[in-house]
C-alpha cells in the first residue's frame, strides 16, 4: 500500500505533465518532474474546494487548462491554481531543456499572423474562462 | 585606561566600508563591528560564464535562478525585497530578527550582510549640483574633494553627453561608459532624432554612470557584458562594498569582528564604550575606543543613537524616494533577436529638470529586461500563462524597464521611533509612518506623466506604472538632521552627533533631502569626508 507522500508526488507528477503540456506543449522530462515535486512539497499550498474543483477540471484536457487558467487570470490572479502553474513555468524556463521556448528569436514576418492568431485566442479564452470561472464558483458555494 | 581601538566603525555597507578605508589609509587602528552575514550556498554554484551559455547548458542552473527553497519563484512581488534574486537573498538575512519594523505604511529593507545592502546596488553614481547638497546640508567643496577619492577609489564609467552634467559634476577621473546593447542604441538615437522636441519639455537623456569597471584595476576586471550582474560578482568588475572589507582584512591595523550587533553607546573622559550583542553566543560584549563612528545605515543609526539617549525623543524624521516602474515596449526592438552583449544595470538616464537648475530633477533610469528571466513579467499580464508566454517570447527583446525615483522632503507624517518590545532580539523595535501628501502626490504622477510622454516620443511605449510601496526605492535618510547647533538627535556639519564629544555619523542619517539621483555615492563620499573630519578633530 503507497503512504500518503507517495500518492502526493503521483498527483504532483501527473500535474507536472499536464502542465509542461500546456504551456510549452513538449513532454516532460524527469528531472523537471522531480524539481517540481520538490516545489509542491516545500509550498504545501492548501487550496479550497473551489480551487480542488477549478484543478480537477483543468487536469481533463489542455483547453479546459487554458480557459480557466484564462479566467482566473482576469478574476483571481493570485489563485494558488495560478501559483501552481507558474512555479512549473518557472522551472521549465531555469532548464536547458527548454530554453529555447523562453528565449528571443529571429521571427519571420508571416510570424505576426501566428502571434495576431493567438492574441484572439487569447481574448477568447479569456471570455470563456471568466464565464465559466464564474459558473463553478457558484457550484462551488 | 586601555583602549581596544583608536576608532570603531560600526556597519561594513556603502558608508562603513568607505569610512574604515579613509581611516586605514591614514594608518590608524581601526575595529570595524558587523554582523557579517554571507552567501555560503549559491556564490560557489554560478558558473563564470555568459547568461546565454548558462542557460543553455548549465542543468544546475535552477538552483540559483530559482533558489533551492524556491525563493526566486515571487508570488508576493510587491513585497519590498522580493526582487532580490536567489543569490542576494542573504543580504535580507536574518533582518526581521536584528532589526524589527512594525508599520502598515513604511516597509523599508535592511541588511545584516557583510557589505551590507550595496551587495545589491544598482550601480547608479551620481555626483550631487550644488544646490542639492545645499538641501542635503553638504558643502560642496568638501564634497567635491569627497567625490573625487571615491571615484577614484571605487571606479566609476560614464561620458559627458546630456545627462553629464546631472551625473558626472566636474570630476574627471572616470573611465570611458560601457557599450550599450543594440535596444539602448536605438532609443539613444531616437533620443538625438528627438533632441530639440525633448529638450523643450525639460527632458534631458544620456547614458549611465555606474560604479562599473569599463577598464581593469588592481585586481578586478573590466566588464565582460556576461548579463549577471543580478546574479554574482565574478570578476568584480561591479564595485561592491565587500571588497573594500576583504582588501582591508590584508592591513595590519584593521580588525573586522563579525556577529556583533551594537546596541548602544556611552561616552567616558577620553572615549566611547560600545555595546555588543554577539548573535551566535547572544553574549554581550563591551568595546571602547577614541572615536565612534556610526555608519549602519539610516534606521540601524537611529536605534543605536535611541537607546543610548533613553529613546528620550518619541519621533525621528525619515526621508526615502518614492520609486516607481514602468515596463516599455521598445517598438524599433519588436520580434528581434537579443544579443549576448549587454549587462543588467541601467544604461541610459533620463532627466527631468522643470525648474532648468539642477535641482528637484526627476530621475528614470532604463534597462533591458531579460536576465530576471521571463516567468515573472508573463505573471504580470492578464492573460492565459500558455497564450502570454508565447507573446511575452516575442516581445522580449523589446522590453524596456524605466525605473523613475521622485526627489523628497520631510514632513509631519514620514518619521519612525523606538519603541519597547520584550519578545524583540534586542528589546525594542522600531515602527513608523509614511504618508505622502495629496499634493506630492500629485506632483510625483505628473513627472511620471512626463516621463510616459518623453518615453512615447522615443518609440518605448509604457504598458502600465506601478508604484512600489514606501521604503522600495532602498534609499533612506534623514533621521537625525543636519545642524549647525550641538543638540541631541543631530548630525553637526563635520559628521559629529550632536551632544557627544567623540561619537560621528558617517551614513546618511544628517541627510535633509534625497534627490531622485540614486543616493549611494554621495554617502559614500560623505562618509570619506567625515572619516577625514574625524582624524582631523583628534
Amino acid at each position: 500500500m503507497k503512504d500518503g507522500l507517495s500518492n502526493m508526488e503521483e498527483v504532483y507528477s501527473r500535474e507536472a505533465e499536464l502542465f509542461t503540456a500546456y504551456l510549452v506543449s513538449s513532454p516532460l522530462k524527469e528531472r523537471e518532474k522531480k524539481l517540481y515535486n520538490k516545489a509542491m512539497i516545500h509550498f504545501d499550498l492548501k487550496l479550497s474546494n473551489f480551487e480542488k474543483e477549478l484543478l480537477k477540471r483543468m487536469m481533463k484536457s489542455n483547453t479546459n487548462m487554458a480557459i480557466i487558467d484564462a479566467g482566473l487570470a482576469i478574476l483571481k490572479p493570485s489563485s494558488l491554481v495560478r501559483r501552481k502553474l507558474f512555479t512549473m513555468l518557472a522551472i521549465l524556463e531555469a532548464s536547458p531543456n527548454y530554453t529555447s521556448e523562453f528565449f528571443s528569436k529571429k521571427y519571420s514576418f508571416s510570424y505576426y499572423f501566428k502571434l495576431l492568431y493567438i492574441g484572439v485566442r487569447a481574448v477568447f479564452r479569456t471570455m470563456v474562462g471568466v464565464f465559466i470561472v464564474k459558473k463553478i464558483e457558484r457550484k462551488c458555494i | 585606561m586601555h583602549l581596544n581601538f583608536d576608532y570603531l566603525v560600526v556597519g561594513s555597507g556603502a558608508t562603513g566600508a568607505i569610512a574604515a578605508k579613509t581611516l586605514v589609509d591614514k594608518g590608524v587602528q581601526v575595529g570595524l563591528l558587523d554582523i557579517g552575514e554571507e552567501d555560503k550556498v549559491y556564490k560557489d554554484l554560478i558558473p563564470n560564464a555568459d547568461f546565454l551559455s548558462i542557460r543553455k547548458k548549465d542543468i544546475e542552473q535552477h538552483r540559483y535562478f530559482l533558489g533551492d527553497q524556491f525563493e526566486g519563484i515571487p508570488w508576493e512581488t510587491t513585497r519590498v525585497g522580493s526582487q532580490l534574486t536567489p543569490p542576494r537573498s542573504f543580504l535580507t538575512r536574518f533582518s526581521e530578527a536584528f532589526f524589527p519594523f512594525d508599520s502598515e505604511s513604511f516597509q523599508p529593507l535592511e541588511s545584516a550582510a557583510k557589505g551590507g545592502l550595496g551587495g545589491g546596488w544598482g550601480l547608479g553614481s551620481y555626483v550631487f549640483s550644488k544646490l542639492e547638497l545645499e538641501a542635503v546640508g553638504l558643502n560642496e567643496y568638501e564634497m567635491n574633494a569627497s567625490y573625487e577619492d571615491v571615484i577614484s577609489y571605487i571606479g566609476v564609467s560614464g561620458i559627458y553627453d546630456d545627462g553629464g552634467k546631472y551625473g558626472l559634476g566636474s570630476n574627471k577621473k572616470i573611465q570611458p561608459a560601457m557599450k550599450l546593447d543594440v535596444n539602448h542604441q536605438k532609443i539613444l538615437k531616437a533620443y538625438q532624432k528627438n533632441k530639440s522636441k525633448l529638450n523643450k519639455k525639460d527632458i534631458y537623456v544620456g547614458q549611465s554612470v555606474l560604479a562599473l569597471l569599463t577598464e581593469g584595476k588592481l585586481n578586478r576586471k573590466a566588464v565582460q557584458y556576461r548579463d549577471m550582474g543580478f546574479w554574482s560578482d565574478t570578476n568584480k568588475s561591479a564595485y561592491r562594498s565587500w571588497m573594500t572589507i576583504d582588501e582591508l582584512n590584508e592591513s595590519p591595523n584593521f580588525k573586522y569582528h563579525k556577529k556583533c550587533l551594537v546596541t548602544r553607546f556611552e561616552e567616558f573622559d577620553g572615549g566611547v564604550r560600545v555595546f555588543v550583542k554577539r548573535t551566535d553566543t547572544n553574549e554581550v560584549k563591551v568595546y571602547t575606543c577614541k572615536k565612534l563612528i556610526l555608519s549602519p545605515g539610516v534606521l540601524g543609526t537611529a536605534r543605536i543613537v535611541s537607546r543610548s539617549f533613553d529613546y528620550k525623543k518619541e519621533k525621528l524624521p525619515i526621508l526615502c524616494n518614492p520609486y516607481s516602474y514602468m515596463p516599455c515596449i521598445n517598438r524599433r526592438q519588436l520580434g528581434k533577436k537579443v544579443d549576448q552583449h549587454q549587462t543588467s544595470f541601467a544604461q541610459l538616464v533620463m532627466y527631468l529638470d522643470d525648474k532648468k537648475n539642477n535641482f528637484d530633477v526627476g530621475v528614470a533610469a532604463l534597462f533591458s529586461y531579460r536576465s530576471l528571466l521571463l516567468f515573472k513579467l508573463i505573471k504580470e499580464t492578464p492573460l492565459n500563462f500558455a497564450d502570454a508566454r508565447i507573446i511575452m517570447q516575442f516581445l522580449q527583446s523589446s522590453f524596456t524597464i524605466a525605473g523613475i525615483h521622485h526627489p523628497e522632503k520631510g514632513s509631519d507624517n514620514k518619521f519612525i521611533s523606538l519603541v519597547k518590545d520584550t519578545t524583540s532580539y534586542t528589546g525594542d523595535k522600531l515602527v513608523g509612518q509614511y504618508i505622502l501628501s495629496e499634493k506630492e502626490l500629485f506632483k510625483n504622477k505628473n513627472r511620471e506623466k512626463k516621463f510616459k510622454s518623453a518615453l512615447t516620443t522615443l518609440g518605448c511605449y509604457p504598458m502600465k506604472t506601478i508604484q512600489t510601496p514606501a521604503g522600495g526605492s532602498i534609499h533612506y535618510g534623514g533621521t537625525l538632521p543636519f545642524s549647525e547647533n550641538n543638540e541631541l538627535f543631530h548630525v553637526l556639519k563635520n559628521g559629529k552627533l550632536g551632544g557627544t564629544k567623540n561619537v560621528y555619523v558617517a551614513d546618511g542619517s544628517g541627510f535633509k533631502y534625497l534627490p531622485a539621483k540614486g543616493v549611494t555615492l554621495t554617502l559614500m563620499a560623505n562618509a570619506n569626508r567625515v572619516a577625514k573630519n574625524v582624524l582631523k578633530n583628534e
